[in-house]
């Protein structure tokens, strides 16, 4: 049975409890904190530690009652595509597809070649910093953790360290018939978990029933997003147009560039085989 | 234009300087597959040398090459988990099992030259069949271009705009970087008879990688921008433009039309050769820096090319 995400902007409220409840039940390391000024999003992006990520998009607009400021908040995640970018590029098969139709890296395969990450349309997937062997605590927030808590936490990261990180779909509460940690956090269901099947119905019925209510709301790959990517089993219900949330309008699956790659260089070297081969044999050995 | 607050949309690569050495030299194994080839079966003096000198020299980068790949790694030790699969849709993958048929066959060749040089003794020469030099040159083809193919089949601007080109130019640097190779080192070797040969195979290399690369700036659009402007499109011109092709090529071009003193036209060659050099490594560098600037416009990514 595939399994995934509904994501919905118009019942998130920007609390980010999803980012503290993936952080927490995944044992994610902390950022750091950086104020970016961006809204109230302080998060930024999607990265190998940060696997959801509230956008914080505000619209402004100016009518006969003055200035008044709309906001759409959306809970972006990895996508888990029907064919994925990372998962083809994997040299290693460290990515894999689940018994739940996600797309997982396996965290002890990885070698960290750093492939996935440029393969992502999305740009999802990210290799998470190798820690070194000196005091890193600060850094990773963990300064105020008890020393025995402290070591135990710092060895977690190192041993993830130096590999890809993206999310699991909380893969192991799936198997013991957990709710991912986001979905089960989220205050409004904005970040609906279930059967993709089901789920797409019911996306296509909110969608209809915003529509009756005047508001502009589109599905964002619950059908095939074209590109050779298919469709997503994280999709979105968006209510403005996939780059104010930083989503590619016409992603496109990178490896679908291979066949003219290789084509292109075999016609470059056919080509200069010949004219060395007339250099070096074409002149009856006069060397 | 919309965007997220003008933020990135993709990541970059991880990628630095021995990622664009590991690109540099298996471009020059690729070529020397090729001029191996050439000089195979001949009887003059001079081709023997030759032979000798770009198989000892493919053995040589086929053992350092490996470390660099693996030293770019987040996790070194699990290099061999890349050995636990063949995957055809990653050109990574298949570019780690090339780089290993091809250091094999490498092995065999430069065997086959210790067996007859009596460095190992002869019975050994049942390792090397004469079949593995032709397997080589093939294989070196592939060396030489799967690196293109790598890059542009990714998500990054730059590197997917230039799904023709950056394959096909790479095949063209790695020939003409693996004949200023051998020109340098037959020059050091006191081989001259060979040169004019490598020098007029550097030169049709050059010529086609120069048309290629501006090809690609003329068609690449926005998104082919970062290769050729600013910090890295200076670096680009001056070292691999001017620096790497231009004028070697018209240091070649001198060498073959005019007779000038030995001691004269051995500096010459070994500059043209260097120069050559020097341009192949810094166009690897300046597509993978180049690379990592592209994602900084977000709408370059939200549109993606096919």
């Amino acid at each position: 049975m595939a399994t995934g995400f509904f994501t919905d902007a118009t019942l998130c409220i920007g609390c980010k409890a999803c980012e503290v409840a993936c952080k927490q039940w995944n044992e994610l390391p902390s950022d750091g904190y950086e104020f970016t000024g961006n809204s109230y999003d302080n998060t930024s992006q999607l990265s190998g530690t940060t696997w959801r990520h509230v956008d914080f998009v505000e619209r402004e607009s100016i009518d006969e009652e003055g200035l008044t400021t709309s906001w759409s908040m959306l809970s972006d995640v990895c996508k888990h595509c029907a064919n994925a970018g990372c998962l083809e590029a994997c040299p290693t098969g460290a990515i894999v597809r689940n018994e739940y139709g996600s797309v997982f890296v396996q965290p002890d395969i990885c070698n960290g070649c750093g492939y996935c990450v440029v393969s992502c349309p999305f740009g999802v997937i990210d290799l998470i910093e190798a820690v070194g062997h000196g005091d890193d605590a600060a850094k990773y927030g963990l300064a105020t953790l008890h020393d025995d808590r402290l070591n135990q936490r710092k060895t977690a990261v190192q041993a993830t360290g130096g590999v890809a990180g993206k999310c699991t779909l909380c893969f192991d509460r799936q198997r013991v018939g957990m709710v991912p940690a986001c979905a089960k956090a989220c205050p409004t269901e904005s970040i609906q978990f279930g059967e993709i099947a089901e789920l797409r119905e019911r996306a296509k019925r909110r969608v209809e029933t915003l529509q009756e209510r005047g508001i502009e709301a589109q599905l964002y790959g619950a059908d095939d997003i074209g590109g050779g990517i298919g469709t997503l089993n994280a999709f979105f219900l968006l209510t403005d147009s996939p780059e104010a949330y930083n989503l590619p309008v016409e992603p496109v699956l990178p490896s679908t560039r291979q066949a003219m790659g290789y084509a292109a260089a075999a016609v470059a070297a056919v080509t200069l085989a010949t004219i060395a081969w007339a250099i070096f044999r074409g002149d009856g050995g006069s060397a | 234009m919309k965007s997220y607050y003008n933020r990135p949309l993709l990541k970059g690569p991880h990628w630095g300087p021995n990622v664009v050495t590991y690109l540099f030299l298996g471009g020059i194994m690729g070529g020397l597959g090729l001029i191996s080839l050439l000089s195979d079966d001949r009887p003059e003096p001079e081709m023997k040398k030759l032979r000798k000198t770009t198989r000892y020299a493919a053995f040589a980068l086929a053992a350092i090459n490996p470390p660099i790949l693996i030293s770019h790694l987040g996790r070194p030790e699990r290099f061999l988990n890349m050995l636990r699969i063949v995957k055809f849709k990653s050109p990574m993958s298949l570019g780690v099992w090339g780089l290993v048929l091809y250091s094999g066959a490498a092995g065999a060749n430069a065997l086959r030259e210790l067996a007859e040089d009596g460095v190992v003794p002869k019975t050994l020469r049942f390792l090397a069949p004469s079949a593995t030099v032709p397997i080589q040159a093939l294989l070196g083809a592939f060396m030489a271009g799967y690196t293109g193919v790598l890059i542009s089949a990714t998500a990054i601007p730059l590197w997917a705009a230039g799904k023709r080109h950056i394959p096909a130019f790479s095949v063209c640097s790695g020939a003409a970087s693996a004949s200023a190779l051998a020109t340098l080192l037959s020059t050091l070797q006191g081989n001259e008879r060979v040169i004019p040969l490598l020098e007029r195979l550097e030169m049709a290399a050059s010529a086609l990688e120069i048309a290629t690369i501006a090809d690609f700036r003329k068609r690449g659009g926005v998104a082919a921008a970062p290769l050729f402007e600013g910090r890295i499109g200076r670096r680009l011109r001056n070292f691999t433009i001017f620096g790497g092709i231009v004028v070697p090529f018209a240091l070649n071009a001198i060498g073959g039309a005019v007779k000038l003193p030995k001691s004269i036209d051995a500096v010459r060659s070994i500059a043209a050769s260097t120069l050559t050099l020097v341009g192949g490594y810094v166009l690897r560098e300046s597509l993978i820096e180049a690379g990592k600037l592209s994602v900084s416009d977000p709408q370059l990514a939200f549109r993606q090319p096919s």
